[in-house]
């Protein structure tokens, strides 16, 4: 049990250590741990706006959320790892090879999940803030106290996204019900309902109330949401081929408006045959959206000033980018380099994809927008979307190339990325405090991000594609 | 006869192994041309480098007329490909990467071309299937059908019979002949000796980066070695 929670490990570590190597992606973790410290600097700031309280809500909800997409990678993600390394190559896989059942595989996976996210992620970040606390004099509670708080949190946002893909492995439908009944419950609840509701979680209780009780309500739900998913674990290896009339053909017919209709079909084609189908960029962004609804709910219960609409619209933004990285998980380089084909060719297809899709997340603008009935700032908040949704793409493509989830780990890229972002999200969220009329300037995104995109392709184009 | 490939003093260095070690060469029209050698001798990085997969750390690659480091993507049009380890895309099926590529190529008559290789390669009851669940050798008939879908006039073949059966072997040994005969050229890399002694009309035994010896299988015939002991006895030597 332990040689195989130990590889587990070992084999994580050098999938990525494999890109950057051990000593840069060692940096990943120093990089967490200077964001934080940065971050924690501002605690005093954020105290003069909002109560403690409410800061580490955010915090312990940041932790559920990296949990929530953890979980969601590990498992949605597996035919991704399939298809870049084969069928056997990977521990969680050896259930086929070797003498080990699929529930002891499941169970060292989420627990290496926890070691290994503690050290990359949690535990950087609460020493950043402990760091913080000792030099300037910040008392914001017990870094140990949070080092602990948030790994709940982790584990809760991990253990949910295990349960849910365990319901969605039995019953789709009852997903789909659950996820609709609680965005509906979400959009029309009143903000006080809803915030009320995520106070409840027994972890960040915890941090405020260190009781016993507390910590037995976090454990409970953790370890009865992963009991769940272990008993329940119904992993299908398909015994039957699966077999298709040609949808690629009548698909590109359909796109033919776009010069790369073709390889966007593909697109579609892999998003929709593999695990969890279309459905799973859709929750990619809805999950970290629920929670981002409640960080702005905290932020503008404070903040008067902030308008809900327009502040969701940029983060909306700034999420739906998470479609490239889908769109470009499920092929590399490696399989059109034999074709006439140039990386260029294929990012510039993903970015006709990408805006495909994005009427998935416009929808959902349109929808937040009826429900708050927020209608003045509609068209404000519209832009921002759009220019925000663009420019996070141009970025990530720049950046990162066919590769962003791979390239985003690098710690200087994902440095660099953070410093593209956050000061356009700042002084747009400030314009809108201005005046929400003021964003229309936002537009100016558009041509800048088109041109970033051509310089990302040139770049991309000269350099050597990653391969597994 | 024209040379189709011309290669002179082709270095390409991976830090400081040199994969491969100032090679020059040149391939006929109408040639067969086996390059020969054990596992890790440079065959792979060879056929990559000449169709502008890899960059070379030196030297000149002119493949049917276009200078490869140049014009990458244009040869790559012109040319087939059967890369070594690449398989088709996993949630695609077979007839739907056959579409694929012939889109890829701007290709017209996708459907009687695809049909054609249906037949010939003996797939055509799993055109339907997704290529991740077909067999591997179902797979590299794939692979051969997207190389030649195009009817190009040099084809590179990278291990080009791995995977598939005694019969469909023969298909392919056939069609390559015959579209030699025809005034094609290919390039095919093995460590697959019988294969090479049984197709190819002129071979190149790679080792360790370099061209340790190039001549017709008729020489060799003439001279009544078998390619197997020759080569071996090559390597050996080059090994002491």
């Amino acid at each position: 049990m332990f040689e195989l929670l130990k590889n587990m490990i070992k084999e994580e570590w050098r999938i990525y250590a494999s890109f950057f190597g051990n000593v840069n992606f060692a940096l990943f973790s120093f990089m967490m741990v200077l964001l934080s410290f940065g971050a924690s600097l501002f605690i005093p700031v954020f105290q003069i706006l909002m109560p403690l309280e409410q800061i580490a809500l955010i915090v312990h909800y940041m932790f559920v959320l990296f949990g929530l997409s953890t979980g969601a990678f590990g498992l949605f993600g597996r035919e991704v790892m399939n298809r870049r390394f084969g069928q056997a190559s990977l521990l969680a896989y050896s259930s086929r090879s070797l003498p080990v059942s699929e529930r002891k595989i499941f169970l060292n996976f989420f627990i290496k999940d926890i070691i290994y996210y503690f050290f990359l992620w949690i535990l950087p970040f609460i020493t950043g803030y402990f760091l913080a606390s000792k030099i300037f004099s910040i008392n914001a509670g017990s870094a140990l106290l949070l080092l602990l708080t948030t790994t709940l949190s982790f584990m809760i946002g991990l253990s949910v996204a295990f349960f849910l893909s365990t319901i969605y492995v039995h019953s789709k439908k009852l997903l789909y019900v659950i996820i609709f009944f609680s965005a509906a419950v979400l959009l029309t609840a009143s903000n006080h309902t809803v915030l009320g509701f995520f106070e409840l979680l027994p972890s960040f209780s915890f941090f405020f109330h260190p009781s016993v009780d507390n910590l037995i309500s976090s454990l409970f739900i953790i370890i009865i949401l992963s009991a769940i998913s272990v008993f329940f674990l119904k992993i299908d290896y398909p015994q039957n081929k699966r077999k298709f009339k040609n949808s690629f053909k009548s698909l590109s017919i359909r796109l033919k408006s776009s010069k790369y209709n073709y390889f966007i079909s593909k697109d579609i084609l892999d998003l929709n045959r593999s695990e969890g189908g279309i459905g799973k960029i859709i929750f990619s962004f809805l999950f970290p959206m629920a929670i981002i609804w409640v960080f702005i709910l905290i932020f503008s219960k404070f903040i008067p000033e902030l308008n809900f609409l327009i502040v969701f619209s940029i983060f909306l933004g700034i999420i739906s980018s998470t479609i490239y990285n889908w769109l470009t998980e499920y092929d590399l380089f490696n399989s059109y380099s034999f074709l006439p084909v140039r990386v260029s060719t294929l990012i510039k297809s993903k970015v006709d994809g990408y805006m495909l899709i994005n009427i998935v997340p416009l929808i959902l603008l349109i929808l937040v927008s009826l429900g708050t009935k927020q209608y003045a700032y509609f068209f404000s908040a519209l832009f921002c979307f759009l220019s925000i949704s663009l420019y996070s793409l141009s970025i990530n493509i720049y950046l990162a190339g066919l590769h962003p989830n791979i390239m985003l780990c690098n710690p200087w890229t994902l440095l660099k990325y953070l410093f593209s972002i956050f000061p356009i999200l700042l002084i747009l969220i400030f314009m809108s405090i201005i005046n929400h009329i003021y964003l229309i300037i936002s537009l100016v995104l558009i041509p800048v991000s088109f041109y970033i995109i051509k310089a990302g392709c040139k770049k991309w184009d000269n350099k050597k594609q990653i391969s597994f | 006869m024209e040379n189709l490939i011309e290669i002179k003093n082709l270095t390409k260095k991976y830090g400081d192994l040199k994969a491969v070690d100032n090679i020059s060469l040149s391939v006929e029209e109408g040639q067969l041309f086996g390059l020969l050698g054990p596992n890790g001798s440079g065959k792979t990085t060879m056929i990559k480098l000449m169709t502008g997969q890899l960059k070379p750390t030196e030297g000149n690659i002119n493949v049917m007329g276009t200078d490869v480091l140049a014009h990458s993507v244009e040869v790559r049009e012109l040319v087939g490909i059967i890369p070594e380890q690449e398989t088709p895309p996993s949630f695609l099926t077979a007839e739907e990467y056959l579409h694929f590529v012939a889109n890829i190529r701007k290709l017209d008559e996708i459907e009687a071309r695809c049909n054609k290789w249906f037949d010939l390669l003996d797939f055509r009851n799993e055109k339907e299937v997704l290529c991740k669940d077909l067999s591997r050798g179902t797979r590299q008939k794939i692979m051969f059908a997207q190389a030649f879908i195009h009817e190009p006039k040099l084809a590179f073949i990278d291990e080009p019979l791995i995977n598939l059966d005694p019969v469909i072997q023969k298909k392919v040994k056939d069609y390559l002949a015959e579209f030699v005969k025809n005034k094609g050229t290919i390039f095919l890399s093995t460590h697959v000796l019988q294969i090479a002694e049984e197709i190819c009309t002129k071979i190149g035994i790679i080792y360790k980066g370099n061209i340790i010896h190039e001549g017709s299988i008729k020489e060799l015939q003439e001279k009544n070695q078998h390619l197997e002991d020759f080569f071996l006895k090559l390597v050996k030597e080059k090994n002491k």
